[in-house]
């Protein structure tokens, strides 16, 4: 009878186990082949063979410097920034238990790219000190959102619509700030309003890939007190979670890698947002949700990249794709939200 | 059988913002029984067994665990001896009874690490004491709110700790249902010797299922001790501001209270 017991509950979790393994592994795959498709394909298609040695350093004609200066830091810009907000915002909707409270819709990702944008148009810099500007940035507006939204009592409703407040204020101060210093440059005001991986180039990667070195492991590491923390704060505490400093530490981690996938592609519109709930879907609820989510962010921006560079006549920055998929669903959050009652 | 601790506060004052709650409240739990703290609704029994269970910092005042103060135990640890099942519990939308049952482990965990041997034994075992092993592969929105209130001792259980706070762990739920809770509870005291804490609403159960009555007015700790000899017309007036008889409950002997009203009383 014991035994059996205990059988049974390790059946069902081993079954959960599984699907979680499966649908993890089959994200990583699906990854792996967007990335490839994001070296092979563009204006010329070369060979594999040759895309593969222009990779290793050989010279090859043509092949070269597509590969290496252009397809290559957009692929990796792609899946790095996919990585940090799918890991970020699954954070932040796990934690605030809502999936609307993410950085991009409560306007943590608008507040690092208005800074971005003012370091780099106005200002004309360039490196680390728009990495270090749109960092700070990113939690002066956590800290903005948090003092503006403290109240009485603390209310999830209060900070998504004040944080959405904030998001549209710093939207309109980014759209100022590109009429003023970059009036003739489209492509920057794409990137900056709605995120594009157009124009990215390998020594903007650093910043970026150091902060999701260093973060996601920190965030993994958290991922059980994550999951605790979204039995709310009286249950996390009595299991001994200390919940302040826990917050904190995830807040951090978080803003710094999607501050700095901001400052290198814009704020890739709805990404954040997306992906946690994508994967909540598919791995189910029983095991941590944080890879998963950043494999499916990294998904949504490649492919959503591939699908502006190809499928139409004209070339879409991938924002205005993810930004198709994502505002229907916004709207459905907010639609179901206000049915009950919670804002 | 679980350990005896020591459990004791001294003068505590508690409360929210600016607002004292709790007015010097000194209290030793009796170890291994169950104690349950009674008082009229805004009295406090809320913020006391929060306070106790370290959710709220107390203003003022000590709270000890065999001596050592319980802020300055390191939280995990103090999980592994001190469990709370709070009054409104928080379902993360989706989860399957086991999962939810095994977040109850958490203080046992490295960071990590899957489930241990260990892990599915006392999750299994705590399923088992609140009969709940055949729904664990079920999510938990599926099932009735008494089920749900049974999975979430199950969790506290699971976190295997000495000394278990309950906030109401019987609101909202059928007469059949709290019954149920209250002998699933005497069970898990006199088979394991688990110290339980509960705030409870009906002082007849409280006279019933109780070892120890705490007794609170407006934040103060007016009567404790067993309810057989407590529990009187005179202390439920003190606390409830209510006429009342009390009789002998025919069926446990403890102490029944039966309210007067201004209708429907004899006149003899």
């Amino acid at each position: 009878m014991k035994n059996e017991s205990i059988e049974f509950i390790m059946t069902g979790r081993r079954q959960r186990h599984r699907r979680w393994i499966l649908v993890t592994s089959s994200l990583a795959v699906l990854s792996f082949i967007l990335c490839c498709a994001m070296l092979l394909l563009g204006n010329t298609i070369y060979p594999v063979m040759d895309v593969i040695r222009a990779l290793s350093g050989e010279q090859i004609q043509g092949a070269s410097f597509a590969v290496n200066t252009i397809r290559l830091p957009r692929m990796l810009a792609g899946l790095f920034a996919g990585f940090a907000f799918g890991i970020a915002g699954n954070t932040f909707q796990t934690m605030l238990r809502n999936p609307l409270a993410n950085p991009n819709v409560i306007g943590i990702t608008t507040g690092s790219s208005a800074a971005a944008v003012f370091c780099i148009v106005i200002l004309h810099t360039s490196g680390a000190i728009v990495s270090i500007a749109s960092v700070i940035a990113g939690l002066a507006t956590v800290v903005l959102i948090y003092i503006l939204s403290r109240g009485n009592s603390f209310s999830i409703g209060r900070l998504i619509l004040i944080g959405i407040g904030i998001q549209a204020m710093l939207g309109a101060l980014i759209s100022y700030l590109l009429l003023v210093g970059a009036e003739q440059d489209l492509p920057a005001a794409f990137r900056w309003l709605s995120g594009s991986l157009n124009g990215s180039e390998m020594h903007e990667l650093p910043p970026l890939m150091l902060s999701v070195f260093i973060c996601t492991p920190i965030v993994i590491m958290l991922g059980k007190h994550l999951s605790i923390l979204e039995l709310g704060e009286q249950s996390a505490t009595s299991l001994g979670v200390n919940t302040n400093k826990t917050r904190i530490m995830l807040i951090v981690s978080s803003v710094c890698m999607i501050s700095l996938a901001t400052a290198t592609t814009g704020p890739i519109a709805f990404v954040s947002f997306l992906s946690g709930p994508i994967a909540k879907r598919l791995v189910g609820v029983g095991f941590s949700n944080v890879i998963p989510a950043g494999l499916v962010g990294v998904n949504l921006v490649l492919a959503a990249d591939l699908i502006g560079q190809f499928a139409f006549v004209a070339r879409y920055p991938v924002g205005i794709i993810t930004g198709i998929i994502g505002a229907p669903y916004l709207i459905f959050l907010l639609i179901r939200m206000n049915r009950r009652g919670e804002l | 059988m679980k350990p005896t601790h020591v459990f004791q506060a001294e003068e505590i004052v508690a409360g929210y913002d600016n607002k004292t709650v709790i007015q010097g409240v000194s209290l030793a739990i009796p170890s291994n029984k169950i104690s349950v703290i009674i008082g009229a609704n805004a009295c406090g029994k809320s913020t006391l067994i929060k306070t106790l269970s370290r959710l709220i910092k107390p203003i003022s005042g000590k709270i000890t665990l065999d001596g050592k103060l319980i802020s300055k135990i390191p939280s995990k640890q103090l999980a592994r001896i001190l469990g709370l099942l709070p009054q409104s519990p928080i379902v993360p939308e989706g989860i399957s009874v086991a999962d939810l049952v095994g977040r109850g482990r958490f203080p046992h965990q490295s960071l990590l690490s899957g489930w241990t041997k260990k892990d599915y034994e006392a999750v299994a075992e705590a399923m088992r004491i609140m009969d709940i092993t055949e729904l664990a592969n079920n999510n938990i929105d599926e099932l009735s709110g008494g089920q749900r209130q049974r999975v979430w001792i199950a969790m506290a259980l699971a976190q295997q700790t000495d000394i278990l706070f309950l906030d109401e762990p019987t609101t909202f739920l059928d007469i059949t249902y709290q019954i149920e809770i209250l002998d699933l509870l005497t069970d898990l005291n006199r088979k394991h010797g688990t110290t339980i804490v509960m705030v409870l609403h009906d002082i007849n159960l409280s006279a019933r299922y109780a070892d120890y009555i705490f007794a609170l007015r407006k934040g103060k700790l007016i009567v404790e001790g067993e309810p057989s000899k407590v529990i009187t017309s005179t202390l439920v007036k003190d606390i409830f501001g209510l006429d009342c008889l009390v009789i002998k409950d025919p069926v446990s002997g403890s102490p029944f209270t039966i309210p007067k009203g201004r209708y429907h009383v004899n006149d003899e």
